[in-house]
């Protein structure tokens, strides 16, 4: 229990507690410092992951085991998420459109929007959640218990066997749990505006039409790969990197969703900006 | 399992990019193995037209723009992909316009004889013809182009508003509201005149209108009469006429004679009443000069006096008669 008289002393000694300017540079210098060795390591660590690219009979063996982990078993959360997310974005669309626009323009909506972005970014995030987390855990155990030192002892090279496979499974099989994302949402966007609104099938296909481009696609796949390159990249750093046993372990999982989720909307940002920014097609 | 894996990632990525393809080309409605026919028109200009537009026959969804590229000359051409079963209509010509509010466009292929009276679309398809087996083209002015328009005319009229307002001093005002009484004065006046002079018009319209009538009648009558004259001289009946007129005119003859001989004896009658009236008047003279005893009586009025006084004392005696006959009539039988 806390009394007054208790709280009143560190209040007053709180107010004596003088800012100095050397303290706040000195933040200022460990958190840039901290940033740029960040971008130093991942830097780093890409490059050495593009070396071990070269070194294909250590990682073709495992590649399709790890885009089945990464893709194919990922496909069920991923079309999950498209399906409601296509359901309610033609709902959302009709309650928006009242009076003012035609109806029709619910499909360019959702086309545009489940192609070009929700597909992309939802997939990723949810992507990021299992499988950047799943890849973290599994080479921060093998950090923390010493299978990656032995790995080096027997002459393997970590990236090639660890990371190479995992950051091609996530650079392929992004883009095709995407692209399915991308059918469903609009599949049901598509059910969900005959069926619950009053728009007909020929209507919607007329909206999808109307402002559709084969860029849409692109946009959204190439962006789903750079999404699938982050996710096993900073899965695989983070995990790579792990110390203090279980618990570093834990928290090398939580940061490798937390960074995954933070890079990709800023790599989100970044596509849109270059590509979508002044771009007329 | 190394096995299971291969087949089962090839089989899902394989499954995946040829339903994206697929999808991708029927939305694009792309034409798989050329079963369209293709159709190039050129213009100056195309506006906001893309890649994938619409081309519509007689408001029926044709085709669709399948490029746009730059050509020799200045000219923009555009290359079309239709149905195999659509028929060109004769003279044909492509319109680039909107066809929504939203940015839509689409290319309207139409024949020369249904294009709009418009100077600009017809110069453009004048200028655009002649390209062979390319079409001639014209664009009509988008929606943003109307707009521009209208935003430089309000410009304008705010700018002549502005000028009138300048122009439009306290001094004008003063003097146009004087115009407006004195307009309003000549208007009263003028108004007065009419309804003063209206009904002298209504009175000479009505006396043209019976002329009129009455010519139209004569007319009629003339032509009548013209008919019957024709029509009697054609058939003989004028010796009837004659006949009957010289029949009536010693009618006429025996009648002015009885009428002489009454005429005659009315004269010898007026003579003998003027002789009757003659003597009447004296005899009036002489009374009025009280000659004669009807003079008197007619003249003297001491005569009228007596009578007057006679009668009255008659009227007493008869009423005393009346209410005492005893009095004066004393009748004794025995």
């Amino acid at each position: 229990m806390t009394n007054a008289s208790s709280v009143l002393p560190e209040v007053s000694l709180g107010a004596r507690r003088v800012v100095r300017p050397g303290r706040v540079l000195t933040t200022l210098g460990r958190v840039t410092r901290r940033g740029l060795e960040g971008i130093g390591a991942l830097t780093r660590f890409t490059a050495r992951t593009l070396e071990a690219v070269r070194d294909v009979r250590t990682w073709g063996p495992l590649a399709t085991l790890h885009m089945r982990r990464v893709g194919v078993d990922s496909l069920p959360i991923g079309l999950f998420i498209a399906v409601f997310t296509g359901i309610v974005l033609s709902l959302l669309a009709s309650y928006s459109f009242t009076g003012a626009v035609p109806l029709y323009f619910v499909g360019t909506l959702v086309e545009k929007t489940i192609t070009m972005e929700l597909a992309p970014v939802l997939t990723a995030l949810v992507l990021a959640g299992r499988v950047g987390a799943n890849i973290a855990a599994e080479l921060g155990t093998m950090r923390v218990t010493e299978q990656i030192d032995a790995l080096e002892t027997l002459g393997y090279d970590p990236h090639a066997y660890l990371v190479v496979p995992r950051v091609l499974s996530g650079v392929v099989m992004f883009p095709v749990v995407v692209g399915a994302a991308m059918m469903l949402g609009v599949a049901s966007g598509w059910i969900a505006s005959i069926g619950l609104l009053d728009l007909s099938s020929a209507d919607f296909v007329k909206g999808v039409r109307l402002f559709f481009s084969a860029f849409d696609i692109r946009y959204g796949l190439v962006k789903s790969a750079s999404f699938g390159l982050m996710v096993t990249l900073i899965g695989s750093i983070r995990g790579l990197r792990a110390s203090g046993g279980a618990e570093g372990v834990g928290r090398a999982a939580t940061s490798a969703v937390v960074y995954s989720a933070v890079l990709i909307l800023l790599l989100d940002a970044f596509w849109a900006i270059t590509w979508l920014l002044g771009s007329e097609r | 399992m190394k096995r299971s894996n291969d087949l089962l990632v090839g089989a899902i990525v394989l499954l995946v990019v040829l339903t994206l393809t697929g999808a991708t080309l029927w939305v694009k409605q792309t034409d798989i193995g050329e079963r369209r026919s293709k159709v190039v028109a050129r213009f100056r200009d195309v506006g906001n037209a893309r890649v994938g537009n619409a081309v519509v026959i007689r408001g029926v969804r044709a085709g669709t723009i399948e490029a746009i590229e730059l050509a020799r000359g200045g000219w923009v051409h555009v290359r079309m992909n239709l149905d195999r079963s659509m028929q060109l209509p004769s003279g044909p010509v492509v319109l680039l316009n909107e066809s929504s509010l939203f940015g839509e466009w689409q290319a309207t292929i139409t024949p020369r004889s249904a294009l709009p009276h418009d100077e600009t679309v017809q110069a453009q398809v004048s200028e655009s013809s002649g390209g062979g087996e390319v079409l001639p083209g014209a664009i009509l002015p988008d929606i943003a182009k109307l707009t521009a328009v209208a935003g430089q005319i309000a410009g304008d009229v705010a700018n002549v508003a502005g000028r009138v307002e300048v122009a439009f001093d306290e001094r004008a005002a003063r003097e146009l509201r004087s115009s407006i009484r004195n307009f309003a004065d000549l208007s009263t006046t003028l108004n007065h005149t009419v309804r003063t002079h209206a009904g002298d018009l209504d009175t000479l319209s009505r006396g043209l209108q019976s002329a009129v009538k009455s010519l139209n009648q004569t007319a009629a009558s003339a032509a009548q009469i013209a008919g019957r004259v024709d029509s009697s001289s054609s058939s003989g009946e004028i010796r009837q006429i004659v006949d009957d007129m010289s029949h009536a005119a010693a009618e006429l003859r025996r009648t002015s004679a009885q009428v002489r001989a009454m005429s005659e004896q009315l004269s010898a009658t007026q003579s003998r009443l003027d002789a009757f009236l003659t003597n009447g008047d004296s005899v009036l003279v002489k009374l009025n000069s009280g000659q004669g005893s009807l003079g008197l009586l007619l003249n003297d009025p001491s005569l009228y006096h007596n009578s007057d006084s006679l009668l009255t004392q008659l009227r007493g005696l008869v009423t005393e008669v009346r209410t005492n006959p005893k009095k004066f009539v004393s009748v004794r039988i025995f």
